[in-house]
């Protein structure tokens, strides 16, 4: 019996649509060539666009109306808005609400991105925030928008975020270091932590969702079918809090990197 | 009020003075069993929303912590690697490995510490939560 599963296994590892990392493959769907710059449209990009045509028009639509007693769609809107506001304040500041609109788009882009990925299509499900590509450009984008904006407000007094206050100037030379080190890992935890968190969560789910058509073709063992189903449906629950949780965590950590550069150094 | 009812709403209401205590006796056990249903429901939906959002920070906190750690860990760890492969040969021309991979590596190690440490407090202190305490004061908040 456990030949028929080891068999089972390898030939369904074998066979198309059963690997658990196949779902990250980028595929080519429009081959468009920029002067010599593959950018053609894939799966990714499709994926991008599609969140983008239904964050648009989801908050065209719900705000249209414009009514002073909110429908439905418009207080989903305005509670968006107000989460966010409300935490750009308590983390940034009142001064911080000129990244309002960058923390928002953040937000709301790997939120419909991540909650995209949850959606099951066959062939053509895909979580564009399971790329580092992805999750790497924006934190790169964040860290970058830090340091220009940091340098253009307290100019070089920006680099004073380097020097711990009320440390004897002994210790300086081997503080000045960590926190520089601490400063450039900063976008790499961001991006790692969005991506390997959306990556592993869907490649444990494929996994478990795998293990039951494995016992179900199993002959006596499909007895224990129910219980990868049953643990598939309670990772499918965590895996929509964590795609809610991460990317709130993103524009948290936003908030707090921007805090940054808009007061300087303490 | 006093049986008596020598106010102005003796000619207000067309109620007898026997149903108007009636009424009374009935609003004020009412609210009496208000007062003693309150907290336990109170308390249960508490718990309950305490106990899920335990779980759900304590998940948040661990992923974040941890991504930060190794952060700190790789960034140096990287520094050092690049440090003494190229930087240091092509600038100085010296030979410095495996020194300055050490050096930068229990740099790294430290910014890693820092940073778990530092985002730890922020979680602690934290920002405050605007579910908790009334934001309209209710009947309660005139009485006591």
């Amino acid at each position: 019996m456990m030949m028929t599963l080891i068999k089972g296994s390898t030939v369904a590892a074998e066979g198309h649509g059963h690997s658990p990392i196949e779902q990250f493959e980028i595929r080519e769907l429009v081959p468009i060539n920029l002067f010599g710059i593959d950018a053609s449209l894939t799966n990714s990009g499709a994926y991008m666009l599609v969140a983008l045509g239904l964050i648009f028009s989801f908050l065209y639509f719900s705000t249209g109306g414009r009514s002073l007693v909110p429908t439905r769609l418009q207080s989903i809107s305005e509670i968006l808005y107000e989460f966010i506001a409300s935490t750009v304040r308590e983390n940034v500041g009142a001064k911080g609400m000129q990244f309002f609109p960058l923390v928002f788009t953040l937000f709301i882009f790997v939120l419909v991105l991540n909650l995209l990925g949850m959606i099951p299509i066959p062939g053509v499900t895909f979580t564009v925030t399971s790329h580092i590509a992805v999750t790497a450009t924006l934190a790169l984008l964040v860290i970058s928008i830090v340091i220009v904006y940091g340098l253009y407000t307290h100019g070089i007094g920006f680099f004073g975020i380097f020097v711990p206050s009320g440390v004897p100037p002994a210790l300086l030379p081997l503080l000045i270091p960590i926190e520089i080190i601490s400063f450039i890992s900063r976008p790499i935890s961001l991006s790692v932590r969005l991506f390997a968190n959306m990556l592993a969560g869907h490649i444990a789910l494929k996994i478990f969702a795998g293990f039951i058509g494995l016992l179900l073709g199993g002959g006596i063992w499909a007895l224990l079918a129910p219980l990868p189903l049953a643990l598939t449906v309670a990772l499918t629950a965590l895996e929509v809090l964590v795609a809610v949780l991460q990317a709130y965590v993103f524009a948290v950590l936003t908030c707090i990197y921007l805090s940054d550069a808009v007061h300087g150094a303490h | 009020m006093s049986p008596a009812g020598k106010g102005s709403d003796e000619h207000n209401g067309k109620i007898s003075q026997e149903a108007r205590a009636e009424i009374k006796r009935r609003s004020a056990e009412i609210g009496r069993r208000l007062e003693a249903a309150r907290p336990t429901l109170q308390d249960l939906a508490q718990s309950n929303g305490d106990r899920q959002n335990a779980s759900h920070e304590a998940m948040g906190r661990a992923l974040r912590l941890s991504t930060e750690l190794i952060g700190g860990i790789v960034v140096g760890a990287a520094l050092g690697w690049s440090l003494d492969n190229y930087l240091m040969p092509y600038l100085f021309g010296v030979k410095t490995w495996p020194l300055m991979f050490i050096i930068f590596f229990l740099l790294g190690s430290a910014a890693g510490t820092l940073n778990v440490v530092r985002s730890g407090m922020k979680m602690k202190t934290g920002p405050s939560d605007p579910s908790r305490g009334r934001a309209v004061p209710d009947d309660d908040d005139d009485v006591n």
